[in-house]
């Protein structure tokens, strides 16, 4: 079931800025994100594009970049800009946001165009969008559709979002086509596996929830691969027991498996140590002894009568955003990883085995994993 | 245009009164009796803290300093950017503190509150990106 068509990408994917009278504008946020990978070239991409703060306060409120680009050899490369709210044109009408040294542009046939030039790191990309637009609504109904039935936790989850969150949007499909220049070479790109999402709310960086998501960036012209997988589990309180989300699994035919919390169970072991970077830079300075809790392994099992999926997360290199609170007391975490994902079971007499690139976001308060994670 | 040291650090101090009054008043009092000659490349200001109050100047007595700071823009850059942690920082030749071992950690103490708070801020952040 689609509530919208391509063509409404325009309207849905613009940005939900705040009117002067509403309350909590100084905790406005919201983004774009564009996730790839490149299987040919093997480089990883995360571009984020942001507004924070009181959009219409010029002292306080600016606009952001930031990219985290894995080359073939594993390298990150990051970086990351604050833009002036003077120098930042963003619509209620469209998705662009245009800055300094950065365009995101929406075109009328239905693609991103985005330039940007920061430091070493330059790139000029085209984001067809091949999949129509799913928001917050259409995902709730989807479960609903799949449950029949509402538990405590669902109901808890939703709340909590609700009240954080104006917008939750996300395209599931792009291509991604172009080149990336990293610190002087220059690599194209040419990929089925482009995704976006588009997020907003009035919230301050300093509570105990967070969220675990991400997106297997499946090629849905491999037979052996699902149209896509995708996840999300939402903390509405200290604990990783405090949470609801699940796995969607898509099959070929169009047809979708939704594995909920209650079946299933996720497990994290050992300590990653590869690759790792931290932004903004200054924590390294304020903080030098601190780094963020990552798993060597994230494993989620689900069962659900006959259908069965087993996905091992092995992250292959990390980004930790640390935002702070708007009082400087407290910080979250947001652990951009790029990660291989084993994928194995059946869902839907469809048998999968296969270890394909992904995306996990996993979202918590800084440093706090380890009092708060039972199973960590 | 690059922003000069000294405009720096009195536009610096000035956003701190406008935006964290309480926060400075704090900082001031806990790093009461600092003189500390700070130097950026080529360039040198004064941050004097007395009296409850913190100032920018060009220059003071010598036998007033009780801290001196050697800074390159390309150090100072490599550290806010996390390219450089301290501890790297002070191998390069481009970084460089003298002064008592107490007044020192006094300053350090005095700056991570500062930049602690700072990174709240997006004013703080233009201003600094001013310096390069």
């Amino acid at each position: 079931m689609r509530i919208h068509s391509i063509k409404d990408t325009k309207h849905i994917d613009a940005f939900n800025i705040p009117s002067i009278f509403n309350n909590r504008l100084a905790l406005y946020k919201e983004w774009h994100d564009f996730v790839f990978y490149d299987r040919k070239n093997r480089i990883f991409g995360l571009l984020n594009f942001g507004i924070h703060g009181n959009p219409y306060d010029i002292k306080r409120g600016y606009g952001s970049v930031l990219s985290f680009f894995v080359d073939p050899r594993g390298r990150i490369l990051t970086e990351s800009k604050l833009i002036p709210l003077g120098k930042l044109q963003i619509s209620a009408y469209n998705p662009d946001f245009l800055g300094e040294d950065v365009a995101v542009t929406y075109l009328k046939d239905n693609s991103f165009r985005i330039r940007c030039n920061i430091d070493k790191i330059s790139f000029n990309l085209s984001f067809p969008v091949i999949q129509p637009p799913v928001s917050s609504k259409e995902i709730g109904f989807e479960i609903m559709r799949v449950h029949k039935t509402i538990n405590t936790g669902m109901i808890r989850a939703a709340k909590e979002m609700d009240k954080f969150w104006d917008k939750w949007v996300e395209l599931p499909r792009l291509l991604s086509l172009g080149e990336i220049t990293l610190d002087g070479t220059v690599f194209p790109i040419n990929t089925r596996t482009g995704y976006h999402d588009h997020e907003g709310g009035r919230f301050d960086w300093g509570t105990l929830w967070g969220w675990d998501t991400g997106v297997i960036l499946c090629d849905s012209s491999k037979a052996k691969e699902p149209e896509s997988v995708r996840f999300l589990f939402y903390r509405y309180g200290p604990s990783d027991e405090l949470s609801y989300g699940g796995i969607t699994v898509e099959k070929k035919d169009g047809k979708k498996k939704f594995f909920g919390s209650e079946n299933t169970q996720i497990t994290r072991t050992g300590r990653f140590s590869g690759e790792q970077r931290t932004i903004p830079g200054v924590i390294r300075l304020l903080y030098p002894d601190y780094y963020p809790y990552i798993p060597e392994r994230i494993v989620f099992s689900a069962v659900d009568g006959p259908d069965k999926l087993n996905i091992i997360f092995t992250p292959r290199a990390v980004c930790s955003v640390i935002p702070s609170s708007i009082n400087g007391k407290m910080e979250t975490e947001l652990n951009e990883m790029f990660c291989s994902a084993k994928l194995s079971g059946s869902v839907g007499g469809k048998t999968y085995n296969k270890t394909i690139p992904c995306w996990f976001e996993s979202t918590r308060p800084r440093g706090s994993v380890r009092n708060f994670d039972a199973e960590a | 245009m690059t922003l000069k040291l000294k405009k720096f650090l009195t536009d610096f101090v000035e956003i701190m009164k406008e935006d964290f009054p309480q926060q400075l008043g704090g900082i001031v009092k806990d790093a009461q009796g600092i003189t500390c000659l700070q130097t950026l490349d080529s360039e040198r200001a004064v941050i004097q803290i007395r009296k409850g109050e913190i100032m920018i100047t060009r220059g003071a007595r010598k036998s007033e300093i009780n801290a001196r700071v050697v800074l390159s823009r390309n150090c100072l850059f490599k550290i806010i950017e996390g390219k450089l942690t301290l501890a790297e920082a002070f191998n390069t030749k481009e970084f460089d503190v003298i002064g008592d071992p107490l007044i020192l950690l006094r300053c350090y103490d005095m700056w991570i509150r500062i930049i602690s708070i700072a990174r709240t801020s997006p004013r703080f952040s233009f201003l600094v990106y001013k310096l390069r």
